[in-house]
């Protein structure tokens, strides 16, 4: 023991129990210690001798290898600055774009900011994959030497990936995954083995584990899903028929595009329409529901089912273009809303050009707010620009905010000068803040000078307005600062 | 002696003035006059009913009219004087109107010569108040001081074990005692005592350390009188004495150097939140520290920004390391270039001087050269390349640090205490970076 350790052990048993011994205190202290001086003035002086006279540790030795090299160019400090502001909340939003134009542009994040973006992308696992390319070769060697590095990157949530004991034994959804993940590799063999479980699977069990198949959804599933169509859970039977309907060339298409032949004439100016006289056990098998919606008749929705799984190359049979076919008169016991939201929901099951160009052109026609995605999803770029800036616009501009969000980036140019000029026009209306929102963050760099940014707020602006004005010049210096 | 019709008249205060005067020199307006030696006096009839009360007091001169005229002197005044210039005033008693004016302009000079004399006097009983006062601190500091003594003497002898039981209650208690005792600088000590009883393994040995110079500040105030003048500085700075700004940048030792910002630490209380900013100058490779305070919310002062070197002239407190920033000649610019630093050794001998000025010293300020981060079995520690190292204090976060350094050696400006090294700033090749 040290002389400090006696000192304190005396100090916490109190002097009265044991007595300080002077005499194993270092001399130099024990010399300069006044008589009768006390325990505490002995530990004054120990500890100024003990402070003023640390040591160095000797004999460290660094073997670590350093972090490999990055060659690239460090961000220009103003970019820097902004990244930190970013880091403490401001447009915090913006981040995944700046780190992608830095990754972009070949630039190196400096490497103080590391733990505070590895800790934003924490709680923001879509930022992790962007962090991780900012970091360089030094993120994995941080990773290696320090815990609180790597657990900063680590995922979320916990749960290892399944492996082939969850099939056995985990639960439903840990099962679909792993199930949809063989799906990837070997379809076949995935469905061999669902194929195997089957009967002993319960009704929830099978709904949930029929999705998997939806990946690499193949001829060779026909047999499988033909025969689950006959499920007794009416649920699972109807999720089979889906699947098939999805398939091109099965057999459930053609029992449906024979139903439909025998339900609908398209002459040169009308297309007649008859309803479904009755629901047989052919309509329950291939998956058609019964029960109507609110508001919508009995037959009628049974019409809509059916158009909805019957394959687009029915109408090109009887010989009109989508263009034409959207924009003919309907006649009959139905009404074209009937048949055109069947058409949308087997247009978005199967996105042809053609036939999405049509249906977004048609303004009566409406469209939910998945199927605008798919449908403008799969549109060419020119063509995206002109399905939403049609119509469209006018008629829903508040209610397109989630529609636009899912829309793939990089926009034309052209979408978003359309966008911010309709936007602009109605800088005093209010319920625009979603969409401006999106917007704002979404158009290309080609949009920075567009006439809004240079627009002062005048009295009676929403204050959405000026937010997106401010997103457009922050993103705006933001590029101009990584040049 | 009777004044000249010019001296008479050089006291009208315009030309205005001078041309009623002579209008009122003719003897038809004056009713009643005379003069004695001292006033002049005359009843000078205006185009009102009553005649003006006219008397001057020769001796200032001093006019006194019953007219309205705002000019002073009055063209009466002037009329009445330009008159007994030229003689025609009789020698005669005044009437009781004048004796009555002059009494009163006594009357009022005796009381303003009385009032100097008392402000004279006010301003020494200030001084001697402010002196009484500072006695009276002075007895309350040592007074409480020495009664710390003895309750510490009384910890010791019953052992400090007993301190867990009631969590500190006791040390706050006492050092609410030391703010009555007006000594801010031993509450605060003990209260941070407090703060570690029952914190990590060897609270003990930490508490006793603290302890052990709480007692030396005691020690030292009881002797302050005897102890040389820096040292006594230093230790009426421990014990909360303030040393007002003003008295600082008026006579405090002026230092002017390129002074390199090393970096700062904030500690954030309740209430307050004070800031220590590291300065060490190039040439004279002094060590400065300056202080900055602000309510809790809200913003500190940020004109001196890490990582910046700026030339200024610093006045300096008493106790020799903190100072003020006196005059800036030029701004604080980023300090391209890692700063030539110290080895390990030349750091800690650094300190150990400090600690010699000043036993109470807890933190102190390091600029390493060449050294890098290096993994050990209980934390992180600095190495140099000859395989000396220091430790990085455990409550600091060196992530920041490692992403820089990345295994490779560098310069890097840290605050030293007990507790180990804080990272403060280093040098990416030639890029300053605040840590």
């Amino acid at each position: 023991m040290t002389a400090w350790d006696e000192l304190v052990r005396s100090a916490m048993l109190g002097t009265e129990r044991q007595p300080l011994d002077e005499t194993m205190l270092p001399e130099p202290v024990r010399a300069a210690l006044p008589a009768d001086a006390g325990l505490l003035a002995a530990a004054a002086l120990l500890t100024g001798y003990r402070r003023a006279g640390v040591v160095a540790l000797r004999g460290i030795a660094n073997t670590d290898p350093p972090a490999p090299a990055d060659p690239r160019p460090l961000v220009p400090a103003l970019a820097s600055a902004r990244l930190g502001r970013m880091l403490l909340g401001d447009q915090a939003g913006l981040l995944p774009e700046w780190l992608a134009v830095v990754a972009d542009r070949g630039l190196r994040v400096p490497p103080e900011r590391l733990p505070a973006l590895a800790e934003a992308a924490r709680t923001r696992p879509a930022l992790r994959p962007a962090v991780l390319a900012a970091a360089g070769p030094r993120g994995s060697w941080l990773a290696d030497r320090s815990e609180d590095w790597a657990l900063l990157l680590e995922p979320q949530d916990d749960q290892p990936e399944p492996d082939a004991d969850s099939w056995r034994r985990g639960g439903v959804s840990r099962r679909r995954i792993w199930l949809t993940n063989l799906r990837g590799t070997d379809p076949a063999a995935a469905r061999d083995l669902l194929a195997e479980s089957w009967p002993t699977e319960p009704p929830a069990n099978r709904q949930a584990l029929l999705a998997a198949l939806r990946t690499g959804l193949g001829p060779a599933d026909e047999e499988f899903l033909e025969a689950a169509l006959d499920d007794p859970d009416e649920s699972v039977g109807r999720a089979a028929a889906l699947l098939l309907a999805r398939l091109p060339g099965s057999r459930l298409g053609q029992r449906m595009a024979d139903r439909l032949a025998g339900l609908v004439t398209v002459t040169r100016r009308r297309l007649e329409v008859r309803l479904p006289a009755e629901y047989d056990a052919g309509l329950r098998r291939d998956g058609v529901q019964f029960d109507a919606p609110a508001g919508v008749g009995q037959r009628a929705w049974w019409l809509r089912q059916i158009v909805g799984t019957t394959p687009l190359s029915f109408w090109a049979n009887l010989g009109t273009e989508p263009a034409e076919l959207v924009r003919l008169k309907v006649t009959g016991q139905a009404d074209a809303g009937t048949l055109h939201a069947g058409l949308a929901q087997a247009v978005a099951m199967w996105p042809e050009r053609d036939w999405a160009n049509a249906l977004l052109a048609t303004a009566t026609i409406e469209l939910t707010d998945q199927q605008l995605v798919v449908l403008i999803n799969s549109l060419p770029a020119d063509d995206r620009v002109r399905a939403l800036a049609g119509p469209l616009i006018h008629g829903r501009l508040d209610k397109l905010a989630d529609v636009l969000r899912e829309l793939a980036k990089p926009w034309p140019a052209e979408l978003g000068r359309v966008l911010l000029d309709q936007l602009d026009a109605r800088a005093g209306q209010r319920g625009l803040v979603r969409i401006a929102d999106v917007v704002a963050r979404s158009v290309p760099p080609a949009c920075f000078h567009h006439p809004i940014t240079a627009r002062l707020a005048a009295p009676g602006t929403s204050p959405w307005h000026q937010r997106v004005v401010e997103t457009l010049l922050f993103r705006r210096a933001m590029y101009e600062e990584l040049a | 002696m009777r004044w000249s019709e010019d001296q008479v008249l050089a006291l009208a205060v315009d030309q205005a003035s001078v041309r009623a005067a002579r209008t009122q020199a003719t003897a038809g307006k004056w009713p009643e006059s005379g003069s004695t030696p001292d006033v002049v006096w005359g009843l000078c009839q205006g185009s009102g009913a009553t005649p003006y009360q006219v008397c001057v007091e020769l001796a200032e001169p001093a006019f006194r009219c019953s007219c309205p005229s705002r000019k002073f002197p009055c063209k009466h005044a002037l009329g009445l004087l330009l008159r007994w210039s030229a003689g025609e005033l009789a020698d005669t008693v005044p009437p009781d109107w004048v004796e009555v004016w002059l009494a009163e302009r006594a009357a009022r000079a005796a009381r303003a010569v009385k009032r100097a004399e008392s402000v004279g006097t006010d301003d020494e009983t200030r001084a001697e108040q402010a002196a009484r006062r500072r006695a009276q601190r002075t007895d309350r500091v040592t007074a409480g001081a020495a009664e710390l003594g003895e309750w510490l003497a009384d910890q010791l002898r019953h052992g400090l074990a007993r301190l867990e039981t009631d969590g500190g209650q006791q040390l706050h208690a006492m050092a609410a005692r030391m703010v009555d005792a007006q000594a801010p600088g031993l509450a605060a000590a003990l209260r941070r005592t407090a703060s570690l009883i029952g914190s990590g393994r060897d609270w003990p040995s930490q508490v006793l350390a603290e302890l052990a110079l709480i007692q030396l500040l005691v020690t030292a105030t009881a002797r302050l009188d005897e102890l040389p003048g820096p040292l006594a500085d230093t230790v009426r700075a421990r014990l909360g004495f303030t040393v007002d700004t003003n008295d600082v940048l008026a006579t405090g030792r002026r230092v002017t150097d390129r002074w390199l910002v090393l970096g700062r630490v904030d500690h954030v209380d309740e209430h307050l939140t004070s800031r220590r900013t590291w300065l060490r100058g190039k040439e004279s490779g002094r060590v400065a520290v300056v202080r900055g305070f602000a309510p809790t919310g809200r913003p500190l002062d940020d004109s001196l920004p890490p990582g910046t070197t700026l030339t200024a002239c610093l006045a300096h407190y008493p106790d020799g390391v903190r100072a003020v920033v006196a005059e800036r000649v030029d701004h604080p610019r980023p300090a391209i270039g890692a700063p030539p630093g110290d080895s390990i050794d030349t750091a800690l001998a650094g300190y150990a001087t400090a600690l010699a000025a000043d036993p109470w010293c807890a933190h102190w300020p390091m600029l390493l050269t060449q050294v890098v981060p290096v993994r050990q079995r209980t934390g992180w520690v600095l190495a140099d390349p000859a395989g000396q190292a220091l430790p990085l204090d455990p409550d600091a976060d060196p992530l920041a640090l490692l992403a820089v350094a990345a295994g490779r050696p560098l310069t890097v400006a840290a605050e030293w205490s007990a507790a180990g090294l804080r990272p403060l700033s280093c040098w990416d090749d030639d890029r300053p970076v605040q840590l």
